[in-house]
């Protein structure tokens, strides 16, 4: 049993794989006071002058069986490929450390699965690398939305787009085998995860998915139905041209209104006011938001959600997005998976 | 030192970066896609005396500079490296395949532009470590503005917080070195985290210009925007303001007046339009006392 630490206390960090979001975790851990970086792994020996080069100070590992005999960690983030995500956990959970997974959490449900049964019966912290729940637009909206400012909610339309794929494509990361699938795995996840914070679980969903550019797929599109009579839609793609970023758009009509979320903004329509929203438009810009991040790297979310972690290991506490939402989140793209190929609705009940 | 112009004309909108809206986002990448249109703002701003540009490494904003006939006539502040256009790469070829794959988008015309020296830098990158690697990229980048007079060169903000967060100095003495003894050329230093970096600046005593976010609202003034004030009024590091407009939410009255009496040396702002050009960058110059050779 672990308790909670003394907030004089170090969380002693390590992060596995440093590929691009290692890089930036590294960075990240850096910077929150409650961490101390204390070692770095990657499969690759080289990397071992990247880490002398950028002056980080910790000693590197290409073996990690040497890195856990000589140092002494207490958590660390998983940012290699996502099909290590689960030997790596299997790991880590073994030697009772608490987790960040970067996303999504595994390359199949299965793995998903696994990694969420490791977390069973130990008294570990795990966390996901879905930023969307630290952005303060997506925190205000679902404020808005669990206080019922909106009232009942019967329908909601997202998407997600981003400007990258636009080739035949090849590598890790366009292998069924090994990244698990594409585009909705890899950039609908962000968005998923924040219509399960925002609304649950679905009951049932009806997929479609377009592979043009590898053997992953570029688009896909779903109705998802729930239980309370709510029905979504959700659209992503990372081959539409003039998205520089991944940018989403919710737009949610209930009873008392509606509410448009995106990157940039949030739009509240109010027939009758309520929590002192008033009635008709409220309009929120991101810029409008508090500044409630420490450290900006990367972007908006990533050294919140990095923060975030660190507090629950000191706090024996679950982080905003575990690894429980995280298997939900693969669950629903499952059956998005699911009902692609088969070409019927998929109830999440036998998604399991 | 050198002396920077009281204000000073951004790229932002021409890459298609927006705060406001999806919309706004693409139709300045729409827009902006055409340099004719780039062109024309500059010919705008210069007529207004705003002469000095600070800009990344981006197909449009470059063919604008080719087109415009009095582009020698500006001065440049190249940010560099393009971080983000490696970064969009980066999950699939790595960082050192992104490089190698811009490189290869390069036409013969340019190349011939470029030189010799900076593409035969490109091919070496592989066998490199981080900080030759770095070279490179400046080297690489900066080749495309040598026909143009460049005032000085800024570091890309991720690059300097990551040096910063990795509490690696040795990084922007090779990006100070590099600028001083290499390039003739002075060095500055983006930022999106002033009031953490600044500090550290002191430390390692280290005193150059920093271009950081600053606005009335405080959007993007980290760690908050009590400590960034404090900084830039008593720290006496000299400051270029930028998201003067807190991305959108200002107007220009509104923001240059807020950061008329703070202890800034200049302040650079992003224009979408011809119209916008004339009216944002009148009410700067008013307020910034500025008044153009």
């Amino acid at each position: 049993m672990r308790f909670p630490l003394e907030k004089s206390k170090k969380i002693r960090v390590g992060v596995l794989g440093l590929g691009k979001m290692g890089i930036l975790h590294t960075a990240l851990v850096n910077m929150i006071p409650e961490a101390r970086l204390s070692a770095l792994y990657d499969i690759d020996k080289k990397l071992a002058q990247y880490v002398e080069d950028a002056g980080l100070n910790v000693p590197f590992y290409a073996d990690l069986d040497k890195m856990f005999s000589e140092v002494e960690l207490d958590a660390v983030f998983l940012c290699g490929p996502t099909y290590t995500n689960l030997p790596l956990a299997r790991a880590c959970a073994a030697r009772g450390l608490d987790i960040f997974a970067e996303k999504p959490l595994a390359h199949s449900f299965g793995a998903a699965k696994e990694m969420a049964a490791l977390s069973s019966g130990r008294k570990l912290v795990h966390a996901t690398g879905y930023l969307l729940s630290h952005w303060c637009l997506c925190k205000t909206a679902k404020k808005i939305l669990a206080e019922g400012v909106l009232g009942k909610v019967f329908r909601y339309r997202a998407s997600i787009y981003i400007s990258e794929v636009f080739s035949r494509k090849k590598g890790w990361f366009y292998s069924r085998e090994k990244s698990g699938g594409g585009a909705v795995l890899h950039i609908a996840s962000h968005l998923i995860s924040l219509l399960y914070l925002y609304f649950g679980q679905a009951r049932s969903v009806f997929g479609r998915t377009q592979s043009v550019f590898s053997e992953v797929e570029d688009s896909g599109t779903a109705l998802l139905e729930y239980a309370g009579g709510l029905q979504g839609t959700l659209d992503v793609s990372w081959s539409i041209p003039g998205y520089r970023l991944a940018y989403i758009n919710l737009t949610v009509e209930a009873e008392n209104g509606s509410l448009e979320l995106t990157n940039d903004d949030l739009r509240l329509y109010l027939q009758k006011p309520a929590k002192g929203y008033p009635k008709e438009w409220t309009h929120l810009y991101r810029a409008d938001m508090p500044s409630v991040s420490g450290f900006d790297l990367g972007g908006e979310g990533f050294y919140e959600e990095d923060k975030d972690f660190i507090d629950s290991c000191l706090d024996r506490r679950k982080p905003v997005v575990s690894w429980s939402e995280g298997l939900e989140v693969q669950r629903i793209i499952e059956a998005i998976y699911r009902s692609a190929a088969s070409g019927q609705a998929v109830a999440l009940k036998e998604v399991v | 030192m050198v002396t920077l112009d009281r204000l000073i004309l951004g790229s932002n909108a021409f890459e298609g970066v927006s705060y406001t809206s999806r919309s706004q986002s693409l139709h300045y990448l729409e827009h902006f896609g055409n340099p004719d249109n780039v062109v024309a703002v500059l010919a705008a701003a210069h007529s207004l005396g705003v002469k000095t540009f600070a800009l990344s490494n981006t197909e449009n904003v470059m063919a604008a500079l080719e087109k415009f006939d009095r582009s020698k006539e500006l001065t440049l502040l190249p940010v560099i490296p393009n971080v983000y256009e490696y970064a969009r790469d980066a999950s699939e070829k790595g960082v050192l395949g992104s490089v190698l794959e811009k490189a290869k988008r390069i036409n013969m015309y340019q190349k011939i532009r470029l030189g010799l020296r900076a593409l035969g830098k490109i091919k070496s990158v592989l066998s490199k470590d981080v900080f030759d690697l770095l070279v490179e990229l400046i080297d690489f980048e900066l080749a495309a503005f040598r026909p143009y007079k460049i005032g000085a060169v800024l570091l890309h903000g991720q690059v300097t917080d990551l040096a910063l967060s990795s509490h690696n100095k040795g990084l922007l003495d090779l990006f100070f070195n590099l600028m001083r003894d290499e390039h003739g050329l002075e060095p500055m230093l983006a930022t999106h985290n002033f009031g953490t970096l600044v500090p550290q600046l002191m430390e390692w005593g280290i005193k150059v210009p920093v271009m950081a976010p600053l606005n009335k609202r405080g959007f993007m003034m980290k760690p908050n925007p009590e400590a960034c004030l404090k900084l830039v009024e008593e720290a006496g590091y000299p400051v270029i303001a930028k998201k003067v407009l807190a991305g959108g939410r200002l107007t220009p009255e509104e923001g240059f007046g807020f950061v008329a009496d703070k202890k800034i040396i200049s302040a650079v702002v992003g224009i979408g339009s011809v119209p916008e050009a004339y009216h944002s960058l009148s009410v700067g110059k008013q307020a910034l006392k500025f008044t153009s050779a």
